[in-house]
């Protein structure tokens, strides 16, 4: 029943949210206890299943180790996303950017786009899983057209049309994989009915399935040259959006991956997949690396190294051994990451009143709590000790250096890169004076709290594992 | 009730060249229309199939199908063509020849040893059918790239998901009635998003043409 509830609850939510008239604070109760409710019931569900091996309700859902680590990073970020929302939308109803309207419509679609990814992540159905994936993509179409702007709406229709043409290969790639069932077989079918009967596909179809697949669900996940929707969708929505697009929905895309990629493998064996991942891992971390050196939009900066660390988590799973191990570390610490630093640059964003770099100056100055988080999280994304991130790196590479050198060393100089374009354009943001006609002074401590929570959180992980996550991650392991 | 794989082929013949037509139109209109066709193809394909099986839910399928994608989709894209004076906006990127070179050539990659297996999935006398599924996919995906309206990109978008659900149905790999009901109710809800977010495009550019938004550039 609990599982149930982590799906009723963000339903239950936006039905309430959508039946508010006029009272914002109604809808804040609403999204306080709908967050908190469900980040409580998916802790129960991770804890059990770090005891226990899979948490199942019914055939129909089920949380495994890898789901329950994506189950953690949605809810985890899914509640200081929404917490910080409020405060983010008070400022700008404040601002009179948006009205009463347009905040219950965020409310609305936020848990609508939290019911999708807990569903992607819970059910045994690929096919529904699907669904729930096409799912987060129409309820984000409209946060990300939020503000209804010329550019906004252009990113909006990039972002349905790339990710619907993606999605449907993605699905066209789920059908080649079902040709390994026996004929006539139309009913319930999960991961695990797939898996035994994974030795029945034709190697052939398994191979043309997972390049199908790894387009379709690689294009959700921002992989390059499948990226170009990613860096516009992520700038032009509101930042607690921006944070849940990019700490949290590609890793459920790449959940997607890594599920066929299990059935792949015990097809034929897990060379092909790895190279693959390999490919785009690579090019996504290169292209990535380059763009963000001439990077001229600080949320555009940060959409980028999305596509970057997708790239590495890819090549984690493509390097295999520690690697994988180190790359579902890195989707933890890349998650805590970016949410934070997208949080922070909400902050600014209010502040200055533009996502130019050229346009931002002194932040410590003029807000020196959040210049400090960005500046952590800076540090924490490009990999700088102690942040978690340096190790993760560290392990991906090591256990790609024997075997492939070349690319190794190709990464390093990308990571450089990236290092390099990261301070230029954050060292002109954050130190400095800022402009006169910036006013002094945060603009209100639950701003601040949230991102605060998240760096205080990812810098103990750092450190100290906890035991939980580190079972759940050696489980994974074993898979793959 | 016998269907032969000869009068299968003849089906998706139909399908693949409602979406060749697509390309050649030049009319917004003509290419709804072409689509409302090209779903009740498939949607009759579905309805064959169940006749077959004498599968009562897959036949409701077949229906709730038919309802979504011949009658609502269409309405929808028709009021918007009718309400913007969108009568000839159906453009391309490349000139007729060009395009027909381009439908020749993803026609042909199906033949090539790339999708050779996709012909073994189904027996020796559905391989062409299941073949020219995948043309149709391809196809639609060409459409897609190659017009510059929305309008012609959303029914491509659609054109490719009903050469999935061909391929699917030539390919036995039906799902069970509620989850091909729960893809269709996907379809409709992304149909009238589709089409608000058209409306707004339109609003915002004045036209339909996605060449025209150049905003994200000047960003």
């Amino acid at each position: 029943m609990i599982l149930i509830s982590i799906i009723l609850i963000p339903l239950i939510a936006s039905i309430l949210a959508l039946l508010v008239r006029k009272n914002v604070k109604v809808l804040n109760g609403i999204t306080i206890a709908a967050s908190v409710l469900q980040l409580i019931a998916a802790l129960i569900v991770v804890i059990s299943v770090a005891e226990n091996g899979t948490f199942s309700f019914v055939p129909y859902f089920s949380v495994d180790s890898l789901g329950a680590i994506l189950l953690l990073i949605v809810s985890a970020i899914g509640f200081v996303a929404s917490i910080y929302s409020i405060s983010y939308l008070r400022a700008e109803v404040a601002k009179e950017i948006i009205g009463f309207r347009r905040v219950r419509q965020f409310f609305v679609l936020i848990h609508l786009f939290l019911l999708a990814m807990f569903f992607a992540i819970i059910t045994t159905n690929p096919v529904l899983m699907w669904i729930s994936i096409e799912a987060t993509t129409l309820s984000t179409a409209f946060l990300i057209s939020f503000y209804n702007k010329p550019s906004a709406m252009e990113a909006a229709w990039k972002y349905l049309i790339i990710n619907s043409i993606g999605l449907l290969l993605a699905f066209f790639g789920t059908l080649l994989v079902f040709t390994l069932l026996p004929a006539g077989e139309h009913g319930w079918i999960d991961w695990n009915i797939l898996l035994a009967n994974a030795s029945n596909l034709n190697p052939a179809i398994a191979r043309m399935a997972f390049i199908f697949i790894l387009i379709g669900y690689g294009t959700k996940m921002g992989l390059v040259p499948m990226h170009t929707w990613l860096p516009d969708a992520h700038s032009k929505a509101p930042v607690p959006i921006s944070s849940l697009l990019s700490g949290v929905l590609l890793n459920v895309a790449f959940l997607a991956i890594l599920r066929f990629k299990l059935i792949i493998d015990t097809s034929i064996g897990a060379q092909f997949s790895q190279n693959l991942l390999i490919f785009f891992g690579t090019v996504s971390i290169l292209v990535a690396a380059f763009i963000i050196l001439a990077q001229k939009n600080y949320k555009r900066m940060l959409a980028y190294s999305s596509i970057e660390h997708m790239g590495i988590m890819a090549l984690g799973f493509g390097f295999g051994g520690i690697g994988v191990f180190a790359a579902m570390l890195h989707m933890v610490y890349h998650s805590l990451a970016k949410s934070v630093l997208f949080l922070s640059a909400g902050n600014i964003f209010l502040k200055y009143s533009s996502t130019k770099i050229a346009n931002v100056r002194g932040v410590l100055s003029a807000l020196p709590v959040t210049g400090i988080l960005f500046l952590l999280g800076f540090l924490a994304i490009t990999g700088v000790p102690p942040f978690g991130i340096f190790i993760t790196e560290f392990y991906i590479l090591s256990s790609g250096i024997s075997a492939h050198p070349i690319i190794v060393i190709i990464i390093l100089f990308a990571l450089a890169l990236t290092f390099v374009g990261f301070l230029r354009s954050i060292s002109a943001m954050v130190f400095g004076d800022s402009p006169k006609e910036v006013s002094k002074g945060e603009t209100n401590r639950w701003l601040l709290i949230p991102p605060a929570l998240l760096i205080g959180i990812l810098i103990i992980i750092s450190f100290f594992l906890p035991q939980f996550i580190k079972s759940l991650i050696d489980s994974v392991v074993l898979l793959y | 009730m016998q269907i032969t794989p000869q009068f299968l082929f003849f089906i998706e013949v139909l399908i693949f060249m409602s979406v060749i037509f697509m390309h050649i139109s030049r009319k917004n209109s003509s290419v709804v229309i072409l689509y409302a066709f090209q779903s009740v193809f498939v949607a009759g394909m579905l309805v064959l199939l169940s006749l077959k099986d004498s599968n009562w839910q897959l036949l409701a399928v077949a229906l709730a199908m038919f309802a979504i994608k011949v009658i609502v989709a269409p309405r929808f894209f028709l009021n918007l063509v009718k309400k913007y004076q969108l009568k000839f906006s159906a453009s391309s990127y490349l000139n007729m020849p060009m395009t027909l070179v381009g439908l020749i050539i993803f026609t042909g990659i199906t033949h090539t040893r790339f999708f050779e297996p996709v012909a073994k999935i189904v027996s020796a006398a559905s391989g062409n059918t299941l073949l020219l599924s995948v043309a149709v996919i391809l196809i639609s995906l060409f459409l897609i790239v190659n017009k510059r309206g929305a309008l012609s990109q959303m029914i491509g978008i659609l054109s490719l998901e009903n050469g999935i659900v061909s391929f699917a149905s030539v390919a036995g790999l039906e799902q069970t009635p509620i989850l091909q009901l729960g893809i269709i109710f996907d379809i409709l809800i992304w149909v009238v998003i589709a089409t608000v977010f058209a409306s707004m495009i339109y609003s915002q550019f004045g036209t339909l043409d996605v060449t025209k938004m150049k905003h994200l550039k000047e960003d």
